[in-house]
């Protein structure tokens, strides 16, 4: 089942020198669909993803989730949209420093008024899954990059969103960190039946994903899937890279 | 790139964060200057002049009063101020270290550049005050009529006591900060954005100190009003004990209530009210310090405006006599009737209902004067007093003839006999009653006799010839607008100095006058008021604008996650209404108590006074309020989604 639909969305960022960020992108994701976009740098995954999480708007094209297009609602209900129907994980975390760990996974549903006894529950189920159970009382300033990531995936999947974007999530994390949040995403991905898309600029990271969309300059490059096995596709992946920047070592730089 | 050039471009280059420490400090040294000014000026040296005595020697002791404050206060200001900019550049201090600043480079760029700021801060501080109570004399002897108002001068001396004061402090302060920045663990400093600052400690021994504190305060303050103890050390005292006191109340109060807030999940998990409740449990320490420098602030600017709009009241000169004209007729006065027909005459012309009393006090030669019991009622009744009656020829009732005796009649103390003179004889005569409240004024001591006495010492006197005098006395309700006529009258009948046969006298012109003597007064009190009250509402606008930088991070972030204009609204509502009122209402309670101390010195009701200036001051805060929450949240609205 196809729970979201980008059909022919452009951006042309309107300054002195128009410059078009994303021409013509068409792409569906379906129910319980791990997507992964790629691209070197200045290629428009972040402008497309920040349309897709209506942070941003198209200037042409539409985006549809689940048969509804979010661009045309009001901005209160743009907000009520996000908040319900979306689930956020940023490279830099973006964790309230105000609030404790267990605070900061309860953010979405406390907005939304949802009873305290459901919210326990909820925040046990999701912190054991992701092992934070125990730093739960912490403050944000207290915990390591990858347990901050981990609440942040908390955050985006407690209340049960259609879509879950992540915007480079292993980017402020090292290797080990950084794999132990794909996995997780992995298993919830396919426990949770949660749809993800992740834009990132890590072949490791992405080789986790079902399938990964390569853009260049703002256009459709192509696309591949993950076969059985997912050190062919880390290769493949690779080679994608090595095309679209024209070196080999160019992929794993830190995007600016 | 020298060392120098360094700190210097760090200055230049880093406006934002600068320039708030920067206005926030140039703004205490301006406040302290204007005060200086007014403290050092020329005319307002020795006693306060006033039309009152209690009232000069109050005023005179609140200037001193508040000029401690305001000192105290700047420090802390800028303390504040220096440890809230310091927040914003751990980070930075960290990242210089890292690349191998010293220690001795740190101390030497927060010297330099502590130093500069200071030295910029000061002189535009003094400029701009210079500028300001320029304006503000201008415009208060212009808009209160005053002839006689505070001329402007150059103050050289208040230049500088406030440049040592100042550069003093700065360098006070620029020391503390480079020992502030504890430079042992680089990782703090580098962590140090997102960290709070340590909460103030809180202990149920404190908070018990900090009513007590209070309580006791406001006690020393009744105890100087009412026993009439006027000494600057017992007020000081009082005020210090509310100051200390207050700013427990607030560091305990708010660690208390921010906490059992959090643990209750019931209200704290219920929408935004975890974003607003973490958000103050963050800043605790800084909202306490600037609620306690708020509510103190306001509670000065409030009784010091308070105070003189208490000393220009009409009631203040009605205390003294309550009645709007007096004709004084010195017998033999052919005039008498035809002045006393004049007077009803214009009054009823004017529209003013009047109750005319007379009285013929006769000097008895020891000291005491008396009037006859029929004369008696007939003030009484002029006034709306309770007549009286005499048992005996040989009792009397006892008249104050100024407040003080007044309030000690009230109490109840007053001599149980008086010694008249009959047939040469000092005799002793019974007092019955003293009644408290003025009804004979501008006379000396007097007594009431029963007719028949009166009649006996009247023939003696004669036999002395010893000039008769008969007082007319006029109540007129409303007489404060009573200045046309008033005018009128005093110009017909005027004054016979030649013979003085007569003399005329209208409450209103008194009162017009002594107001431009009180003058000086009411300008000083009133500027005194607007300075604390802008100082306290620049401390509002800079804790604002500090964090106004990471406010938008966060809400920005918030957003993201989905959050309506509604509800950013109404966190950031709550959030504001708290500062802004919450210390006001403290600084309401403080002030009642002082205008109910106030209220023991004066007869007249300060209760109409109070209401004016608690309103007009909470308007004010209100209009601020909206102004401010508007532009506040356009800026947090910039960069939001």
């Amino acid at each position: 089942m196809e729970i979201l639909k980008v059909r022919e969305l452009s951006k042309i960022y309107n300054e002195k020198i128009p410059y078009t960020a994303l021409s013509n992108i068409d792409l569906s994701i379906n129910k319980g669909e791990f997507v992964g976009i790629m691209g070197p740098s200045g290629s428009g995954k972040t402008t497309l993803l920040n349309l897709v999480s209506t942070i941003d708007q198209p200037t042409s094209g539409e985006v549809i989730l689940e048969g509804q297009n979010p661009h045309q609602l009001q901005p209160d209900q743009l907000a009520l949209f996000r908040r319900r129907e979306l689930g956020f994980v940023f490279q830099s975390f973006n964790l309230l420093s105000t609030l404790t760990v267990k605070e900061n996974i309860l953010l979405p549903l406390t907005l939304d008024g949802t009873s305290i006894a459901e919210m326990h529950t909820r925040v046990e189920q999701v912190a054991g899954k992701l092992g934070i159970g125990d730093i739960l009382g912490k403050r944000t300033f207290e915990i390591s990059g990858g347990q901050a990531q981990r609440t942040a995936i908390a955050r985006a999947l407690i209340h049960k969103p259609k879509l879950v974007l992540a915007d480079e999530p292993t980017g402020n994390l090292d290797s080990k960190a950084a794999r132990d949040v794909m996995e997780l995403l992995t298993v919830l991905n396919k426990e949770e039946q949660a749809t993800m898309m992740l834009v990132t600029h890590d072949a490791m990271a992405a080789s986790y994903c079902d399938r990964v969309v390569f853009i260049k300059d703002g256009q459709f490059h192509n696309e591949i899937t993950c076969g059985d096995n997912r050190e062919v596709f880390y290769q493949k992946i690779i080679n994608v890279l090595s095309l679209l920047g024209g070196y080999r070592h160019d992929f794993s730089t830190v995007r600016v | 790139m020298t060392f120098q050039q360094f700190a210097f471009n760090n200055v230049i280059r880093n406006k934002r964060i600068y320039l708030a420490h920067f206005l926030s400090s140039s703004f205490s040294v301006m406040v302290f200057f204007v005060y200086a000014l007014l403290l050092f000026h020329p005319n307002l040296q020795g006693e306060l002049a006033s039309t009152s005595d209690t009232m000069s020697h109050l005023a005179t002791m609140g200037m001193n009063i508040s000029q401690y404050l305001i000192f105290i206060f700047s420090f802390f200001f800028c303390l504040y101020s220096v440890s809230a900019f310091l927040k914003t550049r751990k980070r930075e201090f960290g990242i210089l270290m890292v690349h191998g600043l010293s220690h001795k480079q740190l101390h030497r760029l927060v010297f330099t550049e502590n130093m500069m700021i200071g030295g910029a801060a000061i002189t535009a501080g003094i400029v701009t005050g210079l500028v300001f109570a320029k304006l503000v004399l201008l415009m208060s002897a212009k808009v209160l009529y005053i002839d006689k108002g505070l001329p402007f001068y150059f103050p050289v001396h208040a230049i500088w006591i406030t440049i040592a004061a100042f550069t003093a402090l700065f360098l006070v302060v620029s020391f503390f900060t480079s020992r502030l920045v504890k430079v042992g663990n680089l990782v703090d400093l580098l962590k140090s954005e997102e960290k709070p600052k340590p909460e103030p400690k809180a202990s149920v021994w404190l908070s018990l100190l900090a009513v007590v504190f209070i309580l006791a305060g406001y006690c020393t303050v009744f105890y100087f009003v009412i026993w009439r103890v006027f000494s600057l050390l017992l007020l000081t005292t009082g005020v210090m004990l509310v100051v200390v006191g207050t700013y427990f109340l607030f560091t305990q109060l708010s660690v208390y209530v921010i906490h059992s807030l959090r643990k209750k999940e019931s209200v704290f998990l219920k929408r935004t009210n975890m974003v607003t409740i973490s958000e103050l449990a963050y800043r605790m320490k800084d909202n306490a310090t600037m609620f306690f420098m708020i509510s103190i602030i306001s509670a000065v600017a409030f009784t010091g405006i308070g105070t003189c709009i208490a000393i220009a009241d009409p009631g203040l000169e009605e205390m003294e006599n309550p009645y709007a004209f007096t004709y004084v007729s010195n017998l033999p006065n052919k005039l008498e009737k035809e002045h006393v027909d004049l007077i009803k005459e214009e009054l009823t012309a004017s529209g003013f209902s009047y109750k005319l009393g007379t009285a013929a006090p006769l000097y008895t030669g020891s000291g005491v004067s008396v009037i006859h019991l029929t004369d008696y009622n007939s003030l009484a009744l002029a006034l709306g007093r309770p007549t009286e009656s005499l048992s005996s020829d040989n009792e009397a009732i006892l008249l104050p003839s100024n407040v003080t005796e007044k309030t000690s009649y009230e109490r109840g103390q007053y001599p149980n006999e008086e010694m008249i003179t009959e047939h040469n004889v000092e005799k002793a005569i019974k007092i019955q009653k003293a009644v408290p409240y003025i009804m004979l004024p501008e006379y000396g001591k007097t007594i009431v006799i029963t007719d028949a006495k009166y009649k006996i010492l009247m023939g003696e006197a004669a036999a002395n010839e010893e000039a008769q005098t008969k007082r007319y006395l006029f109540a007129v309700p409303g007489w404060q607008k009573s200045k046309e006529v008033s005018n009128q009258l005093a110009q017909t009948i005027g004054n016979d100095y030649n013979n003085g046969s007569y003399y005329f006298s209208a409450l209103v012109l008194n009162w017009i006058s002594s107001k431009q003597e009180n003058g000086i007064l009411f300008i000083v009190s009133t500027l005194v008021g607007v300075v604390f009250f802008t100082f306290a509402a620049s401390f509002l606008y800079f804790r604002l604008y500090t964090d106004l930088e990471r406010d938008r991070q966060q809400y920005q972030m918030i957003s993201k996650l989905g959050l309506t204009n509604k509800e950013l609204h109404q966190i950031i509502s709550r959030q504001l209404w708290l500062m802004f009122f919450l210390p006001i209402v403290m600084a309401l309670i403080h002030s009642s108590v002082a205008f109910t101390a106030l209220q023991q010195l004066v007869d007249y009701s300060v209760l109409e006074g109070s209401i004016i200036i608690f309103v007009s001051f909470v308007s004010i805060q209100i209009v601020y309020f909206i102004v401010i929450r508007w532009r506040y949240l356009q800026h947090l609205r910039q960069n939001a989604v």
